[in-house]
Formats: C-alpha cells, structure tokens, sequence
C-alpha cells in the first residue's frame, strides 16, 4: 500500500517536474518576448515623439483647439498622448503574443476574443474621453453662470451636471463594451432617476422660496425691489 | 376753342433763337442785318428747324441790346429796312419756317416819343402812359430784377421832376396798363407786324404789366386780364399766330399764364432749365424729376417751351439758395461769369467742350415735353466771352467759317459790333459751319441728324411723358407716348459707364429699335430689361409691337 | 471649389444702383421698429445740413427682425425726398437694405457695411445704432467730418456721462486698451462710431469675420487694426450718452464677455503690435471739452461686494489656474476683508488684468470660461470705486483714472513677461 501511494506520488512529480519543464522554456520565451516588446515599445514611443515633435503636431494640435480638450481633462499633450498609446499598444501587442505562446489551452480563444473586443474597447474610451470633457466645460459653465448671477449654490449644481453628465458617459462606455448591458441600463435609470427625484425634491421644497420668487419676477407686474447694477457701456 | 391742327404748328416747333445783329452781315458795317439773314435761312432750313425767334430789331439806344424800343413799328437802320424784313418774312415763309418776333410790353426806351412826350409836361395825353409818383416809397419791397445796376425800381426824372417806375434798367420806364390807351396802343403795334405776317411774339416781362400796392407787383390777376383781351383778338382777326410769355416764374406760377387755353399759347419752363445742368453736374437725375413732377397739366392747346441756353444769363432765379451756390461752384467759378443772378456763359464751355455731354443736354432738350428752342450757335459749340460787359459774352457773331471775320461780315474787324471768339479752343478758326459741314461726325450734323429723327416722330412734341424710375439714379429714363407711338429714352447722366434695370412690365413683347441707328434691341420680356451705357450716352428706343 | 460670397445678389443689385459715394451711414437692425424712424430722421437730417453736395447712401442691415423695422426701413425708402425741416437736399439721398439670416451680430453687420463702403468707394463710413434713443445730426456728422474732411481712419465717440455710466470702459478697457496699444481712445466699445473706406478695405481682406470676438463687438477690432497700420485714429465729443433703461442693455456678464474677450483676442492676434509699444499717445480730439455731470442713480454697492465674495470662493479653483498663487491670495485676503473698510488697490487690478490676459494667451482654460471668471472680480473692483468715490468731484475722478492708465503704462512688462513665458 505504501509503495502504492509513493510510486503515485513519484509518478505526479514527475508529471509536475515534466510539466514545469514543459511551461517553464515556454513562460521564459513569453518572458523574453514580453521583454522585447518593452524595449521595442519605448523605442517606437522614442522615434514616434521626436517625429512629432520634428513635424510639430503639438502646435497644430494647439491651433487646432485639440489641445484645449486634452488639457482640460487633464490629459498629456497630444504627442506624449500618441507615444504613450503607441507604447502601450505595442506593449500590449507584445504581451499578447507572449501569453499565446504559452499554449493554455483555451487561452488563445480568450485572445482573440480580446482583440476582437478592441473597437469596443476604444469607442468605449472615446466615449468617457468626451464624457469627461463635456462633463468638465459644461459644470464649469454652469458653475461660472450661477455665481455671476449670483444663483445661491452654484457648485451643488456644478456638480449635478458633472454627474448627469459622467453617469450618462460611463454608462453609454459599458453598454458599448457589452459589460452587463441590462444591468447598466437599469441602474443608470434608476439612479438617475433618483437623483432627478432627489433634485426636483431638493429644490421643489427647499427652493420653493426661490422659485416663487422666479415666478413672480417673470409672470407678475409686481415689482419688487431689484438690483441695480450701474451700466457698463 | 378747339384750334385746326395747322394752328398748333407751335408745338411741332423746333425754335432757333438768334439776334438779326449776330448772325450776318450784308453790307459790311460790321453789325448783321435782315439780308445777311435771309441769305442763311438755307443753313437753318438744312438744321431742321421750322422757327426762328428774332431777338428785338426795332430802333433803340441799344443800352439793353435792344430790349429799350424807341420805335415799335420800324427797324433799326443797322438792321436794315421794313422792306428787308418783309422780305426776310418771305424767304422764310417759303421754306416753310415761322418767325417769331419780340413784343416788349412792359416797358420802352427813355427815347421813345410816347416817354419823351409823357415827361416833357405832366398834363401831356401821354403822362398817364407811365407810372409817375412824386416819391419812391410806393410799392415797398417790390424785388429788384437787375441787382448788379439798379437800386431801386423808381428812377428820378430830372426834366418832369418826379420818379417813374422801372422793373429792369433805368432807361427802361414801365408802362402803365391801368391806362387803356397803353392797352390800345400795343395792340395796334401787334397788328402792324401780324398784318405783315409775323406768325407768333414772344411777349417780354410779362409778369410786371400791373402794379399794385401791397403786392409783389407780378402776376397780378389785372395782367391775365390783359393777355386775355390780346389774345382774344389775336385768335379772331389772326388765328394760327401765337403768343410765348416770358415769365420766370415756377412753374404753378406760370401756370395761370396758359389760362384755360385763353392766354398765351405757350410759356417758357425757366425753372426746368438750371435744373437740367445741375443734374448732370450732379449725376443725378433728382432736380430734374423733382420739378416736372412740380410742373402742373396745362391746356392741350399749350405748350411749354423749353431751352438751354439763351441771350440772357442762365437765370438762378428760381433754385435755392444752396443750388445755386451749387452752380456758382460748378459752372461759374470765376466770377466774372456771373452777372445779376446768372451765369453768363454758353452751352459748350460750361460742358468744358466735351462733345458727349453737349449731345446729352441737347438730347434731353429734344426729347423732354416742350417746343425746344436752340440757341444761334449752340449747334456748333460756339464759345463766350465772359469780359464783354451785360450778357454781350453769349452774343458774339455767328462763326461761319475760318476766313475773314469768321464769314460773319466784309467789314474791318475793328468795326465788327463786337469782338469775335478768337482763341484757339473756341476761335472761329476752330468752331465754324463751314469746317463741320464737311464731316459727318461733326457736332453740327450730329444736331442735324437729332433733330431730323426728332421731327419725324410727332410723340416728342405732343406725347405725354412717363418717367420711370430705376434704382440707379445716375439714369433718367422716361417714356413719351401718343397714341399707339411709343418712344423710351434713356439718358445717364454721369461720367461713368452704367448699368440699369429698367421695369418695362408694361410694354412686355415691344421691341426696341434704337432710333439713330434702326438697329432691333432683345424684346421686352418678364425681367427688368437691363441696358449699359457708356458716360454720358443715351438712347431713344422706339417701342414696336409686332 | 469658388467661396460662397455673403453678399446676397439683390444687396449686390442695390449696390449696383448706388453707384460710389462719398458718405455711407451703416445702421445695423434687431427688432428696432420704435426707434429706427427716428435714426434715420437723424441721419437724412445731418446729410442736409452737413454733407449737401456729397453723395450719400444709408444702409440697414438687418439682423432678421420679428418686428416691423425692416417695413419701416423700405418704407422710408419708398417715399420721395421730403422737405424736413425747410431743409431739402441737393442730390438723391440713397437708402439700401440688406438682410442676414444667422443670429444677430454686430460683426456681421459690420461685414455687409464694410464690403458696401469698398464696392462703392466711400471715402468716409459712419455707423450708428438705432437702440441710441438720443442720436442727434450733429453725432452724425460729428462722426463723419474728421474722416472725409481731416483725413482720419477711425473716430472713436466721447460721451459725457454720469458718474455711475460706463465704468467698465473708465476702470478696465480705456486703461488695458491705452497701456497695451498706446492708443488714448476712451471709448473703444461704443455703439457708434467713424473710419474711412480705406480702413473699411483693409478690414474686409481680414479672415477673422467667423470670429466670435470680431462677431460680437468689432469696432474695437477696426481701430486696433488701424493703428496697426499706422491709419490716424481719433475721438469726437458727441454729448451725452443715453442710460439704457432698467433691465435692458447688456448686463455685466455678457458686456465683459463681449469686450473683454474682444480684446483679449485683440491682443493675441495682434502680438507684434503691442509687445514692444511702451507708452500711449493722444489721439486726435474733436469737439469742446466735456466734463462728466454729478448726477445718477447710485447703484446698490452691497449686493455688489457680496458677488464679489461669493465668486472668489465659488471659483476657486479656476482663479487659481488662472492667477498666480501670490495674486490669488491677496484676492481671497482682501474678499475677507470687512466691507466698509475694502479696497481692490489699482496695483493688485493691474496684476489681475495682466495675469487674465496671459492665461487666455496660454489658454489655460477655456478661453470664454475664463473672461467669465473675471466678472467677480471686476464687481470687486468696482465695489472698491464706488465706496472711493461717493463724494468725489468729476475732477478728482478723472485724475484717479489718469492715475491707473499710467499704473496700466508702467506694469506692461509685467504683462510681457507673463505672456512669453512657457506654459
């Protein structure tokens, strides 16, 4: 019996120790082609910035009015943006390749599944890329329009827009990479239409005051006591 | 009354105006005379006129061109003989041209015989023939016409001690129409030239027959009286004669002279005249259209005359006071050209001799409603002389060719009545009939040729006017029509090429035929027929429907 | 493929008619109906007395009004030349219109104005607005006599006005616009205003007429171009400017986003310009001598501070992207000070107006964005000149801005040193 047991145990490794033998020079190539891509990534983000920077795309970019999107969603120039995709791109590429040649079986459906997700994928980052700016310039209008008006919480609503705006952003990303689209769907509804309940509740009870005195400003001959500011021109 | 067509000859009529003095010279004194003139009624009958207006040939001290009548029933001497005219009247009948003749009603010379008489002693028959007061108070604030010599309207008469009324020069005493007598004895002097065969007069300073107190002493409703009586028996003892008021008046004043047919048979459009210069000077048609739409109907049997030019200055009495500065600034910059309220200069300097603006007035002068009238010398560009005294600068002789006192006369050139235009741009060497005879392209043709086209079509002188008017306003444009004869002229007025829309919906599917050269224009259509037009240039277009 | 022209074909066809001119009076409409009779009374009545041998044209350009004021326009056009006044004119006073079909912009106007003053060689331009409820002639002529008899490209209006009217031109836009192009023109932003056709030409070869800044306010935009061309500027004293009423006009915001994103704009096209002008000069001055009047309505200073304070904190962290930190702070100091005792010093505005005009040059925000955070601080500003002046003489006044123009002079370097450095 005991025998039994131990020729098992020396029969699995040795199926182990073959395994790794077998993994082992496979993960070492995935590793040196992993390697390599890193090396061949930064030195393509190297060569594509010095080209940009030679053909200056960061001033066409600047008169173009791309470069104000970038900055105000806080992203890097447009040529750091392009050398940095094209080295994680590349990299990405590089590491996919290793990872297939690693033979898991069931793996290399996985990867082309990946890729074929990427479209997706770059819509979905294009979607909260503009999300993000529209989010940005529109609470900031917003923000800059209440407090010149003097409108009382001006950031609250700032920051009701950014929401409406980011939610909708994120959401639209989700369903277009197809993560839990019922789920996504529902959820924004729900939670936007909370929020619109909370805001109409919010400013419906606690802005009565203020939204009768809209009212009678606009609708109403009554005058009230108004401020005068002197004219400018 | 309703008059045979022959007897509105006159608004066929294409006047030339001269003075019998200016034209030719017979019998080498230097001044022209009535045979001189004759032998030239071949030019004007060649010209195409079917008038002549003879400026005053009757004996006077000549202190007013002639305009001061010692005589009424006589010629002068320098002129000739009654006899001549008699015979003038006769060549020029049978070339079928009337003549008109002045009739200076208002006034005489201080020599005649009725003034001498009238002043020789205040119980004379003849006093009451002129207006005496022993003071020059009366009639206040009466408006001087002649501002550059006189001061006033009274003038003190040394011999019967006390003053007589004078609209014009002092030598030129004023009758006095309140006396019948006056009335009588001016009739009796019409009939002495009708019974000649003088075909119309042309009456001088009409306004101011009548003088009454508290009034402006112009055309005052006794005047119309008087014209009417005139012409009452003008049109029973001489019908077909006609009579031409010079009154320079606007047009609504002028207006009453017509009457209701029963006055003057025709009266000058003074206030058209300037109008017609500042209008091109301006490149606006604007003063022109402003005073025809002031202009008021007249009676068909009437008649406007109109003109250009002529022996007196070009009158600013009827602009205001900013257009007239206007055409002192444009027309008379020196000021030696301006004499009472007027520019004394002919037609070809004021258009600083540019043949295509000279064409452009004498065009809208034969194509506007009205009898034209041409003055002696305009239809070969004659120049002036500003530094001749009065209005003697548009009076020079006429300059037939480039020999001998310009053909004028045989006489020394030192005899000549007046000087002849002798410079280089307007010389007689230069701007005579003879030399422009023999082109085709001259001036002098191109006027006759005008005038010919004018007097085949009847709609020019009896049609009635229809202005359109386009949006480019450099462009006069009207439409004369009679009957079923249509003729659209069109005029630019500036110095610049133009283009105009012109809105002819009404005479959709004419065609237009250009008038001088007979060429077809593209058929009027259902868009604003658009035409160009080089500076100055003008087009008469008949308008056939076929 | 061709460019689609702007000038529509019938506009061309009136222009055609006109022929050339030597005045042009350009008179952009929206929805003027009540008051645009009256313009144009004006203006055919300075024609007459002033102008009564030149040939004239007025032209509306009309910003697609709902109201009648095109009708009126085209009626006027209509009926013959009326004696006004005793007062009958020499030649056919031209009147054009014109229509644009996007929303109602000055610039747009100005386009069709400027185009019509090149087509038909107008020697000299004016432009007036029918909103002016106290347009005389005389303004009309005013406008128009030093360009066609003094030669001048540009005529810049001068109003007497009360102590409380026009303080965004006294403390913000004459001081920046004197110190940065050395032009002494007060009120570069105006309603009305003269130039020439020759600047009128230069101005239509520009490619800028998409611009929102040329849009929305281009008569600063003109003169600056002509100084730039070395074209004489000048200014005219024409009375005293009309107080819109009450709740019309152009409120705070939008003037400021207006002008001061014109001339910020201004300024960043036209850097070779400006950079190296040290100092400014008088510009030629027409007209007596006014001086401001001491009565108007005071306005509600202390609804004004509190905007002030609320906005330096709503926005901070804008102003922080835009202001340097030493500039910021002393801002947030002074929005903590006690309101009686408060004081936005000229030297700490001079730094703010710089620091603005940078950031926008640097683009640091949204360019728009960031004019419009500089409204609080303008309120400030001008919390702090009312609480200085409320019992000042019109004397005193001009002295103290006479003062902050030449703190505008002295701190240019400042603005250039901040303009060219690296973002």
């Amino acid at each position: 019996m005991k025998e039994v047991v131990l020729q098992g145990l020396r029969q699995a490794y040795g199926n182990l120790v073959h395994m790794f033998a077998e993994f082992l020079p496979r993960m070492l190539v995935m590793l040196v082609i992993v390697g390599i891509g890193l090396l061949v990534a930064y030195a393509l983000k190297m060569i594509l910035r010095a080209v940009l920077h030679v053909t200056r795309l960061d001033r066409l970019s600047e008169e173009a009015g791309a470069s104000r999107f970038l900055r105000m969603a806080a992203l890097p120039s447009m040529t750091e943006l392009l050398s940095r995709s094209l080295f994680w791109v590349t990299w990405l590429g590089f590491i996919l390749i290793g990872i297939s040649v690693l033979g898991v079986a069931g793996l290399q459906e996985q990867i082309s599944r990946l890729f074929l997700l990427l479209p997706a994928i770059f819509v979905a980052i294009l979607i909260l890329f503009l999300g993000l700016v529209t989010a940005n310039f529109t609470s900031r209008a917003a923000l800059l329009a209440a407090v010149n008006a003097g409108y009382p919480s001006p950031k609250l609503l700032s920051w009701s827009i950014r929401f409406v705006i980011w939610a909708l952003a994120v959401s639209m990303a989700l369903e277009q990479v197809g993560v839990a689209r019922q789920t996504v769907i529902a959820a924004f509804s729900i939670v936007f239409g909370a929020f619109m309940f909370g805001m109409a509740l919010a400013f419906g009870l606690g802005g009565k005051d203020l939204a009768r005195e809209f009212l009678e400003r606009n609708l109403t001959e009554k005058k009230k006591e108004k401020f005068h500011e002197p004219q400018p021109l | 009354m309703l008059l045979q067509d022959e007897n509105l000859w006159y608004k066929d009529a294409v006047v030339y105006q001269l003075h019998v003095r200016t034209f030719c010279d017979s019998n080498a004194d230097g001044i022209g005379d009535f045979r001189g003139l004759s032998s030239k009624l071949d030019y004007l009958q060649e010209l195409g006129i079917n008038a002549i207006w003879v400026l005053p040939f009757y004996p006077s001290p000549l202190r007013d061109d002639g305009y001061d009548i010692a005589d009424y029933t006589s010629v002068h001497p320098s002129y000739g003989t009654l006899q001549d005219f008699k015979d003038f009247l006769t060549a020029a009948h049978n070339r079928r041209i009337r003549v008109i003749t002045e009739m200076v009603v208002n006034h005489t010379s201080d020599q005649h015989p009725w003034f001498q008489e009238a002043r020789g002693s205040r119980e004379n028959p003849k006093r009451d023939w002129y207006v005496w007061s022993e003071t020059d108070t009366r009639y206040q604030g009466v408006r001087i016409i002649f501002i550059d010599t006189e001061m006033s309207n009274w003038a003190w008469d040394p011999i019967s001690k006390s003053y007589y009324w004078h609209r014009f020069f002092g030598h030129q005493p004023d009758l006095n129409y309140d006396n019948p007598a006056v009335r009588e004895a001016m009739w009796e002097v019409m009939k002495f030239w009708l019974d000649i065969g003088v075909d119309g007069f042309r009456l001088d300073a009409v306004p101011y027959l009548i003088e009454r107190e508290g009034t402006s002493c112009e055309n005052l409703p006794e005047t119309h009286e008087i014209i009417r009586d005139f012409r009452k028996r003008i049109d029973l003892a001489y019908p077909g004669r006609m009579l031409l008021a010079e009154a320079n008046q606007w047009p609504a004043d002028v207006r009453a002279y017509f009457g209701n047919g029963d006055e003057f048979h025709m009266a000058f459009h003074f206030p058209l005249m300037p109008r017609m210069f500042m209008a091109v000077k301006l490149e606006d048609r604007k003063p022109i259209i402003e005073i025809l739409e002031q202009t008021p109907q007249i009676p068909d049997t009437c008649q406007w005359c109109i003109f250009l030019r002529n022996h007196d200055e070009l009158t600013l009495e009827m602009v205001t006071d900013i257009e007239r500065d206007y055409m002192y600034d444009e027309y008379a910059v020196d000021k030696a050209m301006r004499i009472n309220l007027g520019i004394r200069r002919r037609l070809a300097p004021m258009m600083e001799n540019d043949r295509r603006r000279v064409e452009l007035l004498t065009g809208l002068l034969l194509s506007m409603p009205g009898t034209p009238i041409l003055y002696y010398g305009d239809e070969i560009g004659m120049g002036d002389n500003v530094y001749l005294g009065d209005r003697n600068g548009v009076r020079t002789p006429m300059q037939w060719n480039g020999g001998w006192n310009a053909g004028f006369s045989a006489a020394d050139p030192e005899r000549l009545y007046s000087p002849l235009i002798s410079n280089p741009v307007y010389g007689y060497q230069a701007i005579n009939v003879d030399s422009q005879r023999r082109s085709a392209h001259s001036l002098l043709s191109w006027t006759k040729s005008v005038i010919q086209t004018r007097n085949a079509f009847r709609v020019f002188s009896r049609g009635s006017i229809e202005f359109l008017n386009p949006s480019n306003h450099r462009v006069l444009a009207y439409v004369r029509r009679l009957g079923d004869e249509k003729v659209l002229i069109v005029n630019n007025l500036s110095s610049s090429a133009q283009a105009v829309e012109l809105n002819l919906q009404m005479y959709k599917r004419h065609i237009p035929i250009e008038m001088f050269g007979r060429n077809l224009f593209p058929r009027i259509g259902d868009l604003p027929y658009l035409l160009t037009l080089g500076p100055y240039q003008f087009y008469w277009f008949r308008l056939r429907r076929i | 493929m061709a460019e689609e022209s702007f000038l529509a074909d019938e506009f061309l066809r009136q222009l055609m008619s006109v022929g050339e001119v030597d005045l042009l009076i350009g008179i952009p409409s929206y929805n003027n109906a009540t008051t645009l009779g009256q313009t144009l009374q004006s203006v055919e009545e300075s024609l007459r007395q002033n102008f009564v041998r030149e040939r004239a044209v007025i032209l509306n350009v009309d910003g697609g009004s709902a109201d009648e004021t095109r009708q009126i326009f085209v009626q006027s056009s209509d009926r013959r030349d009326v004696a006004h006044k005793g007062l009958t004119s020499l030649r056919t006073i031209h009147r054009i219109s014109c229509e644009y079909d996007r929303s109602p912009s000055q610039g747009i106007a100005l386009r069709n104005v400027v185009a019509a003053a090149d087509l038909l060689r107008a020697k000299a331009c004016a432009v007036v607005s029918p909103a002016t409820a106290n347009l005389t002639p005389s303004w009309v002529a005013n406008l128009l006599r030093p360009v066609y008899r003094e030669g001048l490209d540009f005529v810049a209006p001068l109003y007497v006005r009360s102590r409380f009217q026009g303080l965004l031109a006294r403390d913000l836009l004459y001081p920046v616009s004197r110190a940065v192009f050395g032009q002494r023109i007060r009120e570069l932003y105006s309603d009305e205003w003269g130039f020439s056709g020759r600047l009128a030409s230069r101005c239509l070869e520009k490619d800028v007429w998409h611009e929102d800044a040329v849009r929305a306010r281009p008569e600063a935009w003109m003169a600056i171009t002509a100084a730039g061309a070395g074209l004489r500027c000048g200014q005219y004293f024409l009375g005293p400017k009309s107080a819109a009423p009450p709740g019309t006009g152009p409120d705070i915001v939008e003037a400021i986003r207006q002008t001061v994103g014109n001339f910020f704009w201004c300024m960043e096209t036209n850097q070779a310009q400006w950079m190296t002008r040290s100092n400014s000069q008088p510009v030629a001055t027409f007209g007596p001598d006014h001086e401001l009047s001491l009565d108007g309505i005071p306005p509600s200073p202390e609804k004004i501070f509190d905007l002030f304070r609320s906005g330096v904190g709503e926005l901070e962290p804008i102003l922080a992207s835009i202001l340097t930190q030493d500039t910021h702070a002393q801002i947030k100091a002074i929005a903590l000070s006690d309101r009686a005792k408060f004081r936005f010093a000229p030297e700490l505005w001079v730094t703010t107006l710089y620091e603005f005009a940078a950031s926008y040059h640097h683009a640091v925000l949204n360019r728009d964005h960031l004019v419009q955070a500089l409204v609080p601080l303008y309120r400030g500003r001008l919390y702090s000149f009312l609480l200085e002046n409320a019992n000042t003489s019109a004397e005193a006044m001009e002295a103290q801005s006479e003062i902050l123009c030449q703190e505008f002079e002295r701190r240019k370097p400042y603005l250039v040193e901040r303009w060219t450095a690296k973002s």
